[in-house]
């Protein structure tokens, strides 16, 4: 579901960001990118849902190349993918429930159709209890689970986060990975950047690691680092 | 376009115009202003235009005839006059009754046991106030005229004046049109700079473009609509107010009537309107490169 051929990232300064990545990522496949600060994690997440254009190499999501895509696709191409980040990235005016509701709204959902589906995934993310509070009201996990509510609204056929935890104390980041595994469990495609060892290392999952722009293992059922 | 997405870009709009209600006002007052200034010079040069045309359509040709004329000569000259292009009306004017008015113009007793002395003329106007030199080069011409004249000289400066006035104008107008938009295009980038996050944000979960952009240009055009309302309000007032006073005090100035400027007043909510749509699409662009 996503391939990647080739792929290289340099920015314009000459920082190589990603050299050469070659990786297939099937469906319902729970993916983990690892590495340090700086290894391409963060690149290769963009490349993604095509923030950032490659300098070589071609990216295909459901068989089409999306390095070719024309601009005005790129919106429909992010909603077949829901974003998560460290930074939550929530609306603060809106409540939890218009925040989930927005990424409907924006798709022109019918109200109908916002009506059914946001209480459903604010039920889904735990935080049903919570819908008309803001994000300031709101504690960094809670704010991440909206953040996944919102990323899952429109039913995306990946979702891809960047550092999901980056923010959140270890319990809590362990919540949120369980909620991702369960959203993996219902078979939506799921790619997490992360460095967190505990978190990967507790999981099992796939690992892709990242060192220095360069992909130095692509693992099964792997750990954070098993040359540590 | 779904009504309720269009009723999201209204509520959007006003949501922001609210938020920033200093810097709102702010723009709505530079843009009244600017157009207020631009309007006052439209009306000017509107009514500079409409006064020259009154002057222009008074300049009229004075023949004089030779006193050798006789009565078929005069209705030779008369027929030929008439059928040179571009004159519209003739009028012949006998040596008496120019007499007449003269008397009448300095007073009987002063002439009273003078001798005649004025010629037999005719009195020509003309369709188009270009044309009266041409057509009075051509009446000279003709047999049996002693002498022409016209405001010569002061119908060719009344076309340069007219002439200068348009190109002042237009260019007059094409500053403050810039000037507004400007102003217009940095009270929006200010909107969308305190809302790049938000931007930001739909365009990671699959805003088109237009759909980020709709509410910012709504509210641009909102700023121009406001702006050019209260300036149409201000300039209709005190248009009213100057004609009312130029009407009693010196009446043989003719203004044109602020009825007649309703048409104007559409033009100006448009192109406030337009300002504003421009001027926020102007500053938006670069944000929406995610």
């Amino acid at each position: 579901m996503i391939e990647t051929y080739g792929v290289t990232k340099i920015y314009p300064g000459g920082l190589v960001a990603l050299r050469d990545i070659n990786i297939k990522i099937s469906r319902g496949e729970f993916v983990f990118i690892v590495g340090p600060s700086g290894a391409g994690k963060s690149t290769f997440i963009k490349l993604l849902f095509r923030e950032e254009l490659p300098t070589r190499g071609q990216i295909f999501f459901n068989g089409k190349n999306i390095t070719r895509m024309k601009n005005r696709e790129v919106p429909l191409l992010r909603r077949r993918i829901g974003i998560v980040f460290q930074d939550f990235r929530l609306l603060p005016e809106k409540s939890a429930y218009e925040n989930v509701a927005f990424a409907m709204e924006v798709t022109e959902a019918s109200s109908r159709e916002i009506k059914k589906r946001v209480p459903y995934v604010l039920e889904k993310v735990g935080l049903a209890h919570k819908a008309s509070a803001k994000p300031s009201e709101l504690s960094g996990g809670e704010q991440q689970r909206v953040a996944l509510a919102r990323a899952l609204v429109n039913n995306p056929d990946v979702l891809v986060a960047d550092e999901p935890t980056g923010n959140l104390d270890p319990d809590t980041s362990w919540e949120i990975m369980k909620l991702l595994n369960d959203i993996n469990k219902r078979g939506t495609t799921v790619v997490v950047a992360t460095h967190a060892r505990e978190l990967v290392d507790g999981m099992r999952k796939r690992v892709l690691q990242l060192d220095k722009g360069v992909l130095v293992r692509d693992e099964e059922r792997g750990v954070y680092r098993n040359e540590a | 376009m779904r009504l309720r997405t269009f009723s999201y870009f209204f509520r959007e709009a006003f949501i922001s115009f609210a938020r920033n209600r200093w810097m709102s006002l702010a723009s709505i007052g530079a843009v009244a202003s600017a157009l207020i200034i631009f309007g006052s010079f439209l009306l000017i040069s509107v009514n500079f235009d409409h006064i020259l045309k009154d002057v222009e359509s008074q300049v009229e040709i004075t023949a004089y005839l030779k006193d050798s004329v006789d009565t078929g000569s005069i209705a030779r000259l008369n027929t030929e006059i008439s059928s040179i292009s571009g004159v519209k009306q003739i009028k012949f004017v006998s040596k008496e009754a120019a007499l007449e008015e003269f008397k009448q113009q300095v007073g009987k007793e002063l002439l009273e046991g003078i001798d005649n002395p004025l010629p037999n003329s005719f009195r020509i106007k003309v369709e188009k106030p270009q044309d009266v030199a041409r057509v009075a080069g051509e009446i000279q011409k003709l047999q049996g005229i002693e002498e022409v004249k016209y405001g010569k000289g002061v119908v060719e400066k009344l076309f340069k004046i007219i002439y200068w006035i348009r190109i002042l104008g237009v260019a007059i107008m094409a500053v403050f049109a810039a000037v507004s938009i400007f102003i217009i295009s940095n009270t929006i980038r200010l909107t969308v700079f305190a809302r790049r996050r938000e931007i930001n944000i739909m365009k990671y979960i699959g805003a088109t473009d237009w759909f980020v952009r709709w509410p910012f240009l709504l509210e641009g055009m909102m700023l121009g609509f406001i702006g050019s309302a209260i300036a149409i309000g201000i300039l209709a007032g005190g248009y009213s107010y100057l004609y009312n006073i130029v009407k009693l005090n010196v009446p043989m100035i003719s203004l044109i009537p602020i009825n007649e400027f309703y048409e104007y007043a559409l033009g100006f909510l448009a192109i406030g309107m337009f300002i504003g749509a421009f001027g926020s699409s102007f500053s938006i662009r670069r944000f929406l490169h995610v």
